[in-house]
Formats: C-alpha cells, sequence, structure tokens
C-alpha cells in the first residue's frame, strides 16, 4: 500500500518553483557573511541577534519550501504490528527466567541475606548526604543580637537616636555581626500621638525596632507606607502594621514580625538590650511559640 | 558514493536491514505533533548556548569588585557569579546574545512542553499503550521546570535572589523534615555559600544528563509504538498514515530546527531579557520590586500570594503558610499528572489499545476536566502580577488579591461546565468549526434535531464521519 | 406622550454625564478668595497666590483646616512646598486620596514667590530647598543607594509599584490602593526634595540615612535609569519576568506556532 516514490507535488512546475529557495539561501550567505563581520568590528548585540536569526531563518525556509514543493507528501502508509507479543512468546520468556533463578529457588537464606547486605549498603550509601549541610540545631531560633550590641546601618557606623527623623526608617545590623542575614532589623522612629508598640522598656523615645525577615517567606520586608506606618512586603503584599505591634493586617503573613528590644547606651547609640524573644523569619515545623 | 559509506558500516554493524526500515519508517504530520519537536529543538539550542555560557560563568561566591566597562556597577562590591554574568553580557563578544538566546529558550521550551502536554492530553494520546511514555513525559517537565529555576538563579542578582530565599522558606515550611530540607540542600541557614556551586553543577550537568537519557527513551518508545494519529481519510488503528522518514519528514524535521534556532537567537539578539545588570547584586537585606518568578513558577507564586494565611499550629509543632502554596499544590499537581492515564482507564473502564486520537469535542467530559484545570491554573498564574494589576489600575493590592481569592473558586468550574456544554452542541450539531456550532445545540442537546442526539460512549468515534 | 418622555430623559442624562467628564480644561480656582484684593496695592506675590489657591484648605496661617493638613509642622517647609508645586500634585480642588503628580500649574518664578512666602511666613521645620550639585554625583554609588533605599518600593527600573494602606482603624478589611510612582517626569530638584521630605506616604530619608554626597550620586543613577543602557535590545517595559513570559509565549512560540502549522498538515488533510 505505498504511493510512487519520488512524487512531485502539483501546481510547481517551472524554473520560479527553485526561485524562493535560492533566495532564501543567498539570504542566509548574505547574513552569516555580515555576522562574522560584525563579530570582527567588535560585536554587537542587536545585529548579531539579527543577522543569526535571518541566516539561520534563511535555511529554514528553504528546507521547508524545498520539502513542500519537491519531495513526496503524507501519504505513505505503514502498517502497526501488533504490540503485545504472542502468549507463546510470553510463556518463554517466563520459562527462560525461571530456569536461570533455579539455583537461586532452594536457597533462600543466601537470597534473603544477599537482600539484607543490599539494603544496609543502600542505607550506608545515602549517609554522605548528610555532608551536604549542617544540624540545623538552634540556629533558627537564635539570631546574632546580645544585649548591648550596639546596632549599625549597612555601612558600619552606629546610630544616634536624634538622628532618627520621625517616618525615618534604617536597617540596622548586629555590629559584631554586620553581615549577618538572619539579624537584619528595621529602625524606625513613628510620629508623635501613634501608639508606640511593645513594652515600654523595648523602645525609645518612639523609636521602635522590628525583625525585617517577613514571617511568610522571608524575604525582607522593606517597604513602609509613612501614612498609617505600615511595612509592606513586595513578595507577596504581607501587611504589617507598626503601631499594633507589626501584626499582619492583610496578606499571607499569619504572624506579626518579631520586635527586638532597644534601648541607648552611655554614649547615646542605639543598642539591642536582647535578642528577638521569639524565632525570626518563616515558620518551621518545631518552631517554639511565645 | 552512500553505497560505498552505507556498505562500510554495514560490514561492521550490519545496519543495513535497520536503516532501510529506518529510512522508510512513516510519521503523521498533523501539525499538532511538532509541538514536542519545537520543544525537542528549543532544548538542544539551550544546550548549544549552555555551553558557550559555562566558558564564562563562574559559579562562586566570593567577594569581587567589578572593573568591567558597565558603568553603574564599576567599583561595586559583588559574588563572582554576577559579576562574570555582567562580564560576560558587557564585555564578552555575542556572550549576550548567548546568555539572552539561552533564557528565551527556556522560556520558550517550557512553553512549547505546557502546549505539547496539553495536545496530548486533550487528544487522549496518554492511553495505553503509551502510559509510560506519558510519566516519562512529566518527568521531563518535571526537570525543565526545575532546571528552569536554578538556571535563572545563578547570577546571584537582587531577583533570583529573592526566589531562592523563598524556595529555602518552602523547603523549610515541608512537615518534620523541613528544616533538615532546607539545610541540607543550601548546605546551611539562608544564604549559605554552597547554594550557587551546587546549583552550578546540577544545572549544567545532573538535570541535562537527565533529561537526554529521558528524551532518548521518549523518542525510542514512540519510535517503537509509532505515532499516534487523527481520525482521517485511511486512517485506521492497525495503520500510521504520514510521509516517510526520509526525505521528506527529515527535511521538514530539519527546517524546523533552523527555524527554532533563527526564532531564539534572533530573540536573543532583539529583546532584552533578564537585565541582571539593572537589578543589581544580591544582598540578603533588599528585595527588588516587582518580584516575580520566571514565568513558569507563576501558579505557585499566585498561590503564595492569594492563599489566606492559613497556618495550622497543634501539639507544639506547626505546618507554616509557605508549605500549601510552595509545597503542596506542586505536589498535588505533579501527583495528578502522573496518575491520570491510570485514574482515566479505571473511571472510564476503558484498558484498549488506542492509536488514533480523540477530537476534544468526543471525550466532553475529559476536555470539560482538562478546561477546568487549566482554568485553575491560569488565574493562578494572573494572580502572581497583582501588585502590577494595582500598579496600573490604581486599585488597591487587596482588592485585586480578593478578587482572584473569589474567581480561583468560581472560574474553574464554570469554565469547565461551559465547556462541557460546548463540546456537547460540537457533538450533536456534528459542526466542524466552532463558529458552526448552533446556539440552540449547545443549550437544548437533546432536543436538536440535526441527527439522533449522541450519547457519550467510551469507543472511538467512527472516522468516516468526522473527516471534513 | 410617555413613551417619548424616556428617550429624552436617556438623552439629557448621556449629556450631563459627558459634561461630567469631560476635561477639566480650566486652571484651579478655588471657590472662595480670602485674601487682599488685587486692587489693594502692592501685595507680596507669594502671599497674594497663597491666599488665592491655597488658603481655602490650608487656611490663612497655614494651621490647615478640614480639607488640607497643617503646613507648619514635620516636614514641611522649602522643600516640600517646593516638591508639591513643582510636580503639580498640588493645588488640587478637593483633598485627594493620594497626591498624583500631573503638569505644574505654576511657573517658576511663582512658584518661588510661593515658596518664599511659606518659608518666611510659617517657619515650619521642614527642610529648605537643597542645592543640587549633580557633577559631584557619583554612579555607582548611586546604584548602590537606589538599590538600599529605593529599589524596593520604586522597582528596580523605576517603572513604580504598588501598596496599600487602611485608612480606617475600625475597619481592618478597608483598603485603599497606594500608586507608588515612577520617575517619569520628576527632575532632580523634585527627587531631592522627596527624599528629604518624604512626601504622602513616603518614608523620610534624613543625611543618616542618605547623605549629601549619596543623594547627589543617587541623583545621577537616577537620572541614567531614565535612559539605561539597554543592551540587550528592544527592552519590554523594564517590567521583568510577567513581561518577559508573555512575550515569549507571543512572539517565540507564536512565530514557531505558525512555522508549524505550515509545515504540517491540518486536519484530516492529506498532502
Amino acid at each position: 500500500m505505498k504511493a510512487k516514490e519520488g512524487m512531485m507535488r502539483p501546481g510547481h512546475e517551472g524554473p520560479a518553483r527553485d526561485t524562493p529557495i535560492l533566495v532564501a539561501l543567498g539570504v542566509a550567505i548574505v547574513a552569516a557573511v555580515a555576522v562574522t563581520v560584525v563579530y570582527a568590528l567588535g560585536g554587537q548585540p542587536q545585529l548579531e541577534g539579527a543577522l543569526l536569526g535571518l541566516a539561520l531563518g534563511g535555511v529554514a525556509v528553504a528546507l521547508i519550501v524545498f520539502a513542500r514543493r519537491m519531495l513526496p507528501g503524507g501519504h505513505f502508509v505503514q502498517v502497526r504490528e501488533d504490540l503485545p507479543g504472542t502468549a507463546d512468546e510470553r510463556a518463554s520468556v517466563a520459562s527462560a527466567f525461571s530456569t536461570g533463578a533455579e539455583p537461586m529457588e532452594r536457597r533462600s537464606l543466601i537470597v534473603k541475606m544477599f537482600g539484607l547486605a543490599v539494603g544496609a549498603l543502600g542505607l550506608a550509601a545515602l549517609f554522605p548526604v548528610r555532608s551536604l549541610g549542617t544540624r540545623p540545631g538552634s540556629s533558627l531560633r537564635h539570631t546574632d543580637w546580645k544585649p548591648g550590641t550596639r546596632v549599625v546601618t549597612k555601612n558600619g557606623q552606629p546610630v544616634r537616636v536624634e538622628e532618627l527623623d520621625v517616618n525615618t526608617i534604617l536597617t540596622v545590623f548586629p555590629e559584631d555581626h554586620p553581615d549577618s542575614a538572619d539579624s537584619q532589623t528595621i529602625l524606625l522612629r513613628l510620629p508623635p500621638g501613634v501608639r508606640v508598640p511593645g513594652p515600654g522598656d523595648w523602645t525609645v523615645e518612639g523609636v521602635v525596632a522590628f525583625s525585617k525577615i517577613c514571617t511568610h517567606a522571608g524575604c525582607p520586608v522593606s517597604l513602609y507606607q509613612a501614612e498609617t506606618q505600615e511595612l509592606f512586603c513586595p513578595c507577596h503584599q504581607s501587611t504589617f502594621s507598626v503601631p499594633k505591634g507589626a501584626k499582619p493586617t492583610f496578606g499571607p503573613a499569619a504572624r506579626p514580625l518579631p520586635q527586638l528590644p532597644i534601648g541607648v547606651d552611655g554614649q547615646g547609640f542605639v543598642v539591642a538590650k536582647g535578642d528577638f524573644t521569639e524565632p525570626v523569619g518563616p515558620g518551621f515545623w518545631s518552631r517554639p511559640s511565645d | 558514493m552512500i553505497k560505498r559509506i552505507s556498505g562500510w558500516v554495514d560490514d561492521r554493524l550490519s545496519a543495513a536491514s535497520f536503516t532501510r526500515h529506518a529510512l522508510n519508517k512513516v510519521f503523521p504530520d498533523h501539525w499538532s505533533f511538532m509541538l514536542g519537536e519545537v520543544a525537542m529543538y528549543s532544548f538542544v539550542v539551550i544546550l548549544v548556548t549552555g555551553i558557550f555560557l559555562t566558558f564564562f560563568f563562574d559559579p562562586s561566591v566570593a567577594h569581587t569588585t567589578y572593573e568591567g566597562s558597565y558603568e553603574p556597577l564599576r567599583g561595586v562590591e559583588m559574588s563572582e557569579a554576577y559579576r562574570s554574568t555582567v562580564e560576560l553580557s558587557f564585555d564578552v563578544r555575542a556572550g549576550l546574545v548567548m546568555r539572552q538566546a539561552h533564557h528565551w529558550g527556556a522560556i520558550v521550551f517550557i512553553a512549547s512542553l505546557v502546549v505539547h502536554m496539553l495536545r496530548v492530553f486533550f487528544t487522549g494520546a496518554f492511553r495505553r499503550p503509551r502510559e509510560i511514555n506519558w510519566i516519562v513525559g512529566v518527568t521531563l517537565f518535571i526537570l525543565a521546570f526545575f532546571n528552569g529555576f536554578t538556571g535563572y538563579s545563578l547570577p546571584d542578582d537582587l531577583l533570583s535572589g529573592t526566589g531562592l530565599r523563598i524556595a529555602y522558606s518552602i523547603a523549610l515550611s515541608v512537615p518534620v523534615i523541613g528544616s533538615w530540607l532546607a539545610f541540607l540542600v543550601f548546605g546551611g541557614e539562608f544564604p549559605a555559600h554552597e547554594i550557587i556551586p551546587r546549583l552550578f553543577v546540577t544545572h549544567v550537568m545532573i538535570v541535562p544528563g537527565l533529561i537526554i537519557g529521558l528524551l532518548t527513551v521518549h523518542l525510542a518508545i514512540i519510535w517503537r509504538q509509532k505515532h499516534t494519529d487523527f481520525p482521517g481519510p485511511g486512517r485506521r488503528e492497525t495503520n500510521v498514515v504520514g510521509s516517510r522518514l526520509w526525505p521528506t519528514y527529515a527535511f521538514n524535521s530539519i527546517g524546523l530546527f533552523f527555524a527554532v534556532f533563527a526564532v531564539l537567537i534572533a530573540m536573543g539578539g532583539l529583546l532584552q531579557v533578564n537585565p541582571v545588570w539593572l537589578y543589581g547584586p544580591f544582598h540578603p537585606d533588599q528585595v527588588p520590586s516587582p518580584a516575580q518568578p520566571d514565568w513558569w513558577l507563576g501558579w505557585t507564586e499566585g498561590a503564595l500570594r492569594i492563599i489566606p494565611s492559613w497556618e495550622i499550629r497543634a501539639f507544639g509543632y506547626e505546618i507554616p503558610n509557605p508549605f500549601f502554596a510552595g509545597a503542596l499544590l506542586p505536589g498535588i499537581t505533579f501527583g495528578f499528572l502522573y496518575l491520570w492515564p491510570f485514574l482515566e482507564a479505571r473511571v472510564t473502564r476503558d484498558r484498549e489499545p488506542h492509536h488514533i486520537l480523540d477530537r476534544a469535542r468526543d471525550r466532553p467530559v475529559r476536555t470539560a476536566l482538562g478546561m477546568t484545570t487549566l482554568t485553575f491554573y491560569v488565574v493562578l498564574q494572573v494572580a502572581a502580577s497583582n501588585d502590577l494589576m494595582a500598579n496600573k489600575l490604581a486599585v488597591s493590592v487587596a482588592t485585586i488579591t480578593r478578587v482572584f481569592q473569589v474567581l480561583i473558586i468560581v472560574l474553574p468550574p464554570l469554565v469547565g461546565y461551559l465547556t462541557y456544554r460546548l463540546m456537547k452542541g460540537f457533538q450533536v450539531s456534528r459542526a466542524e468549526r466552532f463558529s458552526a456550532v448552533p446556539l440552540d445545540a449547545v443549550l437544548h442537546p437533546k432536543r436538536y434535531d440535526n441527527g439522533a442526539p449522541e450519547e457519550e460512549t467510551s469507543e472511538e468515534p467512527e472516522a468516516s464521519t468526522t473527516a471534513s | 406622550m410617555r413613551r417619548s418622555l424616556a428617550p429624552l430623559l436617556l438623552m439629557l442624562a448621556t449629556v450631563a454625564g459627558c459634561t461630567y467628564f469631560r476635561e477639566e480644561a480650566e486652571p484651579y480656582r478655588p471657590p472662595v478668595y480670602y485674601g487682599p484684593s488685587e486692587a489693594a496695592g502692592s501685595v507680596d506675590p507669594g502671599q497674594h497666590l497663597y491666599m488665592r489657591d491655597c488658603a481655602y484648605c490650608h487656611g490663612n496661617d497655614g494651621k490647615g483646616t478640614s480639607q488640607g493638613p497643617d503646613l507648619t509642622v514635620e516636614t514641611n517647609g522649602g522643600a516640600l512646598t517646593d516638591f508639591v508645586l513643582r510636580t503639580g500634585r498640588m493645588p488640587v480642588a478637593a483633598p485627594p486620596q493620594q497626591m498624583e503628580p500631573g503638569p505644574p500649574v505654576y511657573n517658576d518664578r511663582e512658584i518661588a514667590d510661593i515658596v518664599a512666602y511659606v518659608t518666611s511666613q510659617f517657619r515650619a521645620p521642614g527642610p529648605a530647598v537643597p542645592n543640587v550639585d549633580l557633577s559631584k554625583g557619583e554612579l555607582a554609588v548611586g546604584q548602590q543607594v537606589y538599590q538600599e533605599h529605593c529599589a524596593a518600593c520604586h522597582s528596580t527600573t523605576g517603572i513604580g509599584g504598588a501598596m496599600l494602606i487602611h485608612p480606617d482603624e475600625d475597619e481592618p478589611r478597608k483598603t485603599r490602593g497606594i500608586v507608588i510612582p515612577d520617575f517619569g517626569r520628576s527632575g532632580p530638584l523634585a527627587v531631592a526634595e522627596a527624599v528629604r521630605t518624604g512626601p504622602g506616604s513616603m518614608p523620610v530619608f534624613g543625611t543618616r540615612a542618605i547623605s549629601d554626597h549619596e543623594l547627589e550620586s543617587l541623583l545621577v543613577y537616577m537620572g541614567y535609569l531614565k535612559d539605561p543602557a539597554d543592551e540587550g535590545g528592544a527592552p519590554i517595559g523594564r517590567i521583568g519576568p510577567v513581561v518577559e513570559g508573555a512575550v515569549g509565549w507571543l512572539v517565540g512560540l507564536g512565530l514557531l506556532l505558525l512555522v508549524i502549522r505550515w509545515i504540517g498538515t491540518k486536519a484530516g488533510e492529506v498532502e
């Protein structure tokens, strides 16, 4: 049931048949040469992309038009053989297997021990996976803040309370661990008249400090909406109201941002009075609640 | 000359009869069967451009200072990974075209995989004997997904680093093993320093190796089983009608490869993608906005945004919020994908082999369920841009989020129901085009008088009556 | 007779509706004028403008009314006054939900007059109009300052963003959207003023947060962001992965779908 070989498709006779193919290949050649020139002269991404696209596209068009016009079409037929084997074939597979397995049949202890050995080795082989990382331990429950640690901005400079204007927001770190990612803290001064959250000895003159790590999925809560003192996380739009203790007021975050107790040291610099009293950031299975 | 070469090879490999059989092999020509090829050739382009990139990218988080030609970053401290990416983009000839073609390639690769998967689903090509290939295909899909994510996270820029932070938090949220899982994968508490080199090895060697292996299996199974085909003149369960591998199919396929390469490289030069130099290097206390992942993770991102602030706490343990959207949803999604052929076979009690495809209208229930599911993911996908919509429409992002919370419940079943009615309308009116289906057939299928009202059966449609 | 009334009413309603939504072409004029009359001899031009256009909402003494806030407190002063006038956020006919930028109502001369009047009269504690010298700014320093302080709200590429506000403490579910603006029409002076005074929802960045040198560098970088090096080609909005995904589907997959439609057969066709 096969059609004639080399059957040309109707409607494309004469030299005009070849023209589009030759033009496409011509364009491809010119474009390919041009891109080598562009490259030699220093390169330019837009020209490189456009010219390479033309070169490759020219070949593509040539191949496809050639196939459409000059190659036999899709009327060939092939028989599908029955995929499943015959019952005889399957039986012979089963018997070949069981004949080979005969010596093992009467030595079940050996077979079982083989199984145990492979199982034990497999378990042992999993252990190098443990080398991939450290034990979580208690690292998720603590940050690097300690009582008396001065807060510093990214450039390492400590902060005086007077330097903070109303509605000014700074990102601060512990002075002795300025690169500590889990210690990142928001320091901001609330406007007068606005309720100051947290215990009285955790804040200084309306200046409050909260963990910057969103309790939803860990992005830094970087947006501050000064009119109603709300912190906003750009990742999934969790909103935290600072006067309400950074309580989530919208979005998928379920827990407030932990508050860092702060005070002022003898020289007038803002210091932490201790670590956060709960783990910062997103939740995890064994997270202790307050 | 060909005779001499093939003789030489046959002498050593006894390949003559296989080669003749292969050259004459028939493949059906429907355009939608080439979607898988578009995916495959996108993957080839990704491989080729990716190999170029590996010669320049430095997968290290060691600190360095940028001294290249991009002025706004000169003197700025950053990781080697970020520096090498910016240098590749500005100071290596053809570097940026290769990098952008690689990224556009990934975007188009996964897009074509989705459309290919939908084609296979809606035509029932996953039915016996092709369940194994469906499983291989879903695995390829997951691997592509994963490699796309690891790929754009390599440059250690502010946007992708934020995505890694979210991935870490999702790992953390897994019950019982979460903190161990996160610490093992990342090498410690975020931002652990091992993650970039590990992503690199995974992205460049492990996953591509798996993809190449599974792709070979995927193609080998198609070769062995022969491709399915739509009902049409001359088509039977017992034959395959189309072009021969040589010369027609080969020319068409190679032409398609050149077309894919052309489109991707042209986009790579003409359309800017992932301009990491504008995002800046990653710092764990900074975040960019808008913050969305690449498109194929849009559905998980949308879910993370619209799922209410549920967290489960009991007996001193908790399941935090990101678990539901970040781990449970993908788990259920891929689980269902894997199980679908077996679920459908069980429900329809159809365990016969099928080589002739369904048209969507012939299976109104499957089509409707598929459209319901697709709508669900599309709504999630669009929900991921809620902040962009809030900015453009000057509406509160809370309002937009609440709208999507309603849509995710209401829209999928509505679309499913309408799809079902439309498919039934197609069936009873025997129309060929969407525009030719009379409204009456959709509204009152049983009363429609052009042909007897159809009962939904699980057998194949008659090939001759549905041909155009 | 009754049937023909309806179309007439509809027509009237349409005309009324069109009139209501017509673009406001005339310049701002408040309903009542409280100040000294123009014919009363030489009047300080700034005072004249303030009394004519601002006093209705902000009060003759600048201490505010139910329509407009107190201009004598917080970060008010030369910089903030100059900012709202220069960016066309003020004056407005009614208290806005959120101040919106637009074409300025006054020219530079008039703005300077009003600023002079306001600063001398109200003596608000906020900063004066800053002196910006872009020649001292460093582009790379500006990039780091922008990324640290600005990118999260205004976006890494300066296209703006969105957040929300709970305007009513007693109604927790009520929210209002805040549009974070892009920098399209803001010159360096306006940006410097906004940084130092934190207008509207914006936080205040004093010299501790952003030093003067950092501010100048920031302005240089923001000037760059208006026309950045789009080395990779058409920037497609500089919005990020959302648009890139859409373009990848529409252009990339779209073109390739056309190609395979061309190569392959359609339903039921045989070649």
